[in-house]
């Protein structure tokens, strides 16, 4: 009878309430549409150089859109510490891979078009 | 301090037993006589021999220190064997009896001051739990043995030693080198012994201060001493070479060479300039913080809205980010509260490494002085006999050399050089001064009191100590044996610019040997790119050897246009296909000669015309300006020199190598920002900062035209850079390969 009883139904059953995951900065939320495409974008349409002259004025604006855009895709970490898992990041194969299809796509496509030209 | 029997028993840290035959024996050993001046016990002998035994046994042997400690709490040391030493101290050169009662307080004394450390493979509990206290037990031994005013202490140990010393090495039974020993080493450890960082003092520090120390020294005329025993090392003395290391070692370390040979005049002056400098740096401090301090009280209650884009807002309160764009994008960073973890696993020593030698010191004046006569009589006497002999003792591995030893020689043969060079600048100044009659003598021209390490035997020595100390990951020892290497080539440099035609020569010779290795090339090169949470006064160390180095080689290069270096080839691929050509039919000793092979690949060297800039380019790269950058964290505490080395660097990198995308990264442009425009940046006064607002100005530049012409480089300047992309994103176009035909 005691083995019927058993069955676990009596039992209580504790429920641990697992702890909420602390979000990261990994390879995904770097390539998510918040990350690197984001920044592509509004440095496409947002920064602006006034040239010689402003050079400290310039680099600094840079850096606060670099401090902002991180703000929006991590906040939790500070604009260093930020930099340097982003940094860190930068040494996987798939963020390699991505850095390199990032580049090839700003290159000039001269030699196909003149290829086709002669 | 517990007196009776009873509270011995409850006494749950030393065990009574011990404590009640220590306390009896100390007891026994004298004390104040009738006319008020210390008596012998009628045992007292056989009392300081049986106090041997227990410190030897019951400590040694069981390996606990409740003896050391028991003797810490009765006041041995100042009770009675200091006023023992101070008794015997006239007659103990020709009365026997005394003698051998002074012999045995000293063989007590010395174990009783010998340093003490918590070894983690052999500690006990114990250890410890006595740890602490005995080691404020031992700095108040040093300070009563420096401050006694009945007899002097020190010198009464060298006078016990005397007898012993006078007899010619060859007919010196072991008991008085023993005696000559544990006197030297009472010494070495009264120099050695500093209050532990980590436990508060009581009680005033300058009366054990460096300078104290050495002002005893002086006082006592220990140096004498020593620079006899040091002059007269491999005739008289022999296995006193590494303790004499000790002492100096113990001495030197931390005080700066170059300022102990500053003429009087000059370095008051430069000490007001120095306070000058610093009220100067504390007011720019202070200014650039009231430039952001809130005009209003703290409860003011600004708050603002930072606007962002798609119509978010950040909150920030506080009056100072009012109107100040750039401030209230710090403070929102600033607020946060997450730090990025550390990563754990450094080893704790970290910190007392730093203080083994890159802890600077400050001396009186009066230490100052003595020191610098002492230092002056060494070089001109005893540094080369003594480092000779070292440095054999060292190479043959020698049973009483240490593995510190070696590091030790290596910081001292820097220190020494640095020494030597400094004074001969003062001579050549007051030679050069006309109102002065002093006259330059051959003798000041010439670099003989130093040659002894700088011949091909130190090199080789200095070269495999390095190397050893690189694959094992000892920085420390690879930390003094950069800073021997970076002093060795400034010396050769001042030799260079000598007017001696024949200093010249040896010069060049020695450059010669020095830069016809490539693998010391190399070595330099690897140390530098290799660098990682070594602290500050490696990276130091470590610029520093890259700076002159590459500076001295591109130099000597430019002389000597068809310099050749001795380098490593592979021969192995090579030696291969000739055996295949050979034909294959000999396969049966295959085996033996494809080992033959690896051998011989590894030991052929060949001779290969160097090419400086090939070389300057292998220090171009992202490892390398990771460790300067590193670096240039420090800048807050750097000295002109130092900004300056760093500042060569990066302008090696960005306009003479035109590899400046490397520094495309937005931390490094963010450290350079917050150098010039700060806050809490360089200090605008200080003699290096428009160098660099001028570097950094035209750095940046050359970023917002690099941006602008490349938008790819946004995303790239978050990272380091791959090589694959590297001459891309510098030029614009791809590196054509030499197509082979």
């Amino acid at each position: 009878a005691t083995t019927d009883a058993g069955l676990g139904i009596d039992e209580e059953i504790k429920i641990v309430k697992k702890r909420q995951p602390v979000p990261k900065l990994d390879e995904n939320r770097l390539l998510s549409s918040a990350g690197v495409p984001k920044l592509r974008k509004i440095t496409k349409d947002r920064l602006k150089f006034k040239g010689k002259g402003h050079e400290y004025g310039d680099v600094a604006r840079m850096l606060n859109m670099y401090q902002l855009w991180l703000d929006d895709l991590y906040p939790r970490a500070k604009f260093a510490d930020g930099l340097a898992m982003i940094e860190k990041l930068g040494h996987t194969k798939r963020i390699q891979f991505m850095r390199k299809e990032w580049i090839d796509e700003g290159k000039p496509k001269t030699t196909m078009e003149l290829d086709r030209e002669e | 301090q517990q007196t009776t029997l009873d509270e011995w028993a409850k006494d749950p840290l030393v065990d009574p037993e011990i404590r009640a035959h220590v306390y009896s024996l100390i007891s026994a050993l004298g004390g104040t006589g009738d006319d008020g001046t210390y008596q012998l016990g009628d045992d007292a002998l056989l009392c300081l021999k049986d106090l041997r035994k227990w410190l030897k046994f019951a400590d040694g042997q069981l390996n606990r220190r409740d003896v050391a400690r028991c003797m810490a709490e009765a006041n041995l040391v100042k009770g009675d064997l200091l006023e023992i030493l101070a008794k015997v101290s006239e007659m103990v050169t020709h009365d026997k009896p005394k003698h051998r009662i002074a012999v045995a307080s000293l063989e007590l004394l010395v174990p009783l001051t010998w340093p003490f450390e918590i070894d983690p493979v052999e500690a006990t509990v114990n250890h410890h739990r006595h740890g602490p206290y005995i080691q404020l037990a031992q700095i108040n031994y040093k300070r009563d043995i420096l401050q006694f005013d009945r007899a002097r202490i020190l010198q009464t140990a060298v006078r016990i030693a005397l007898p012993s010393m006078a007899i010619p090495l060859r007919e010196r039974p072991p008991r008085d080198e023993g005696v000559i020993r544990i006197a030297l080493y009472f010494i070495r450890n009264i120099v050695m012994l500093s209050p532990p960082k980590n436990i508060p003092l009581d009680g005033d520090e300058a009366e054990i201060s460096r300078s104290a120390t050495i002002d005893t020294l002086q006082e006592q005329d220990i140096f004498q001493v020593m620079l006899s025993i040091a002059s007269s090392i491999g005739e008289d003395f022999v296995t006193q070479d590494v303790i004499i290391l000790e002492i100096l070692f113990y001495l030197l370390k931390g005080i700066d060479a170059e300022q102990l040979f500053m003429e009087e005049k000059k370095l008051s002056t430069k000490n007001t300039e120095e306070l000058k400098n610093l009220i100067q740096k504390e007011k720019s401090m202070l200014a650039s913080y009231a430039r952001h301090a809130p005009s209003r009280h703290n409860r003011f209650g600004t708050m603002i809205w930072v606007k962002r884009d798609e119509d978010k807002v950040s909150t920030i309160s506080g009056q100072d980010v009012l109107g100040k764009a750039q401030k209230s994008i710090q403070k929102m960073d600033t607020t946060k509260k997450w730090n990025k973890p550390k990563r754990p696993g450094r080893k704790k020593d970290d910190e007392q490494a730093r203080e083994e030698f890159d802890l600077p010191i400050a001396l009186t004046l009066s230490a100052q002085k003595s020191l610098k006569a002492f230092v002056e009589e060494f070089l001109d006497s005893s540094f080369n006999p003594l480092f000779m002999h070292l440095r054999k003792a060292i190479e043959r591995e020698n049973d009483r050399v240490e593995t510190r030893h070696s590091r030790q020689y290596f910081y001292l043969a820097s220190w020494f050089l640095r020494a030597e060079c400094a004074r001969r600048r003062t001579i050549k100044e007051r030679a050069a001064d006309r109102k002065s009659t002093e006259v330059l003598t051959a003798e000041d021209e010439s670099y003989g009191l130093v040659a002894e390490v700088m011949n091909q035997e130190t090199f080789v020595l200095m070269n495999r100590f390095m190397q050893k100390s690189e694959d094992e990951k000892a920085w420390q020892d690879l930390n003094a044996g950069m800073k021997c290497f970076t002093q060795i080539l400034l010396t050769v440099q001042e030799m260079a610019d000598s007017a001696l035609e024949e200093d010249q020569e040896i010069a060049e010779n020695i450059l010669n040997r020095i830069f016809y290795e490539e693998s010391t090339h190399d070595r330099v090169v690897s140390v530098l790119r290799s660098y990682k949470d070594q602290g500050f006064g490696y990276l130091d160390a470590c610029t520093e050897l890259s700076h002159v180095f590459l500076r001295m080689l591109e130099r000597y290069s430019k002389q000597n246009v068809d310099m050749q270096v001795r380098c490593r080839k592979r021969a192995r691929k090579i030696r291969k296909k000739q055996a295949q050509a050979q034909g294959v039919d000999n396969n049966e000793d295959g085996n033996v000669s494809e080992t033959e092979d690896i051998t011989a690949a590894q030991r052929t060297v060949s001779d290969r015309k160097f090419d400086f800039h090939r070389f300057a380019a292998k220090f171009v790269n992202q490892s390398s300006v990771n460790t300067f950058i590193s670096f240039l964290k420090f800048y807050q505490d750097m000295d002109t020199e130092q900004l300056k080395r760093a500042h060569r660097f990066l302008y090696r990198v960005a306009f003479k190598m035109e590899l400046a995308v490397l520094l495309y990264r937005v931390d490094i442009l963010q450290l350079l920002n917050k150098m010039i425009k700060g806050p809490e940046g360089l200090d605008f006064e200080s003699p290096c900062f428009k160098e660099w607002e001028e570097f950094v100005r035209h750095f940046f530049r050359s970023v917002v035209k690099r941006v602008q012409d490349r938008p790819e480089l946004v995303v790239e300047m978050l990272f380091s850079k791959i090589p694959a992309t590297i001459f891309y994103l510098e030029h614009g176009y791809d590196r054509e390969l030499p197509t082979r035909t």
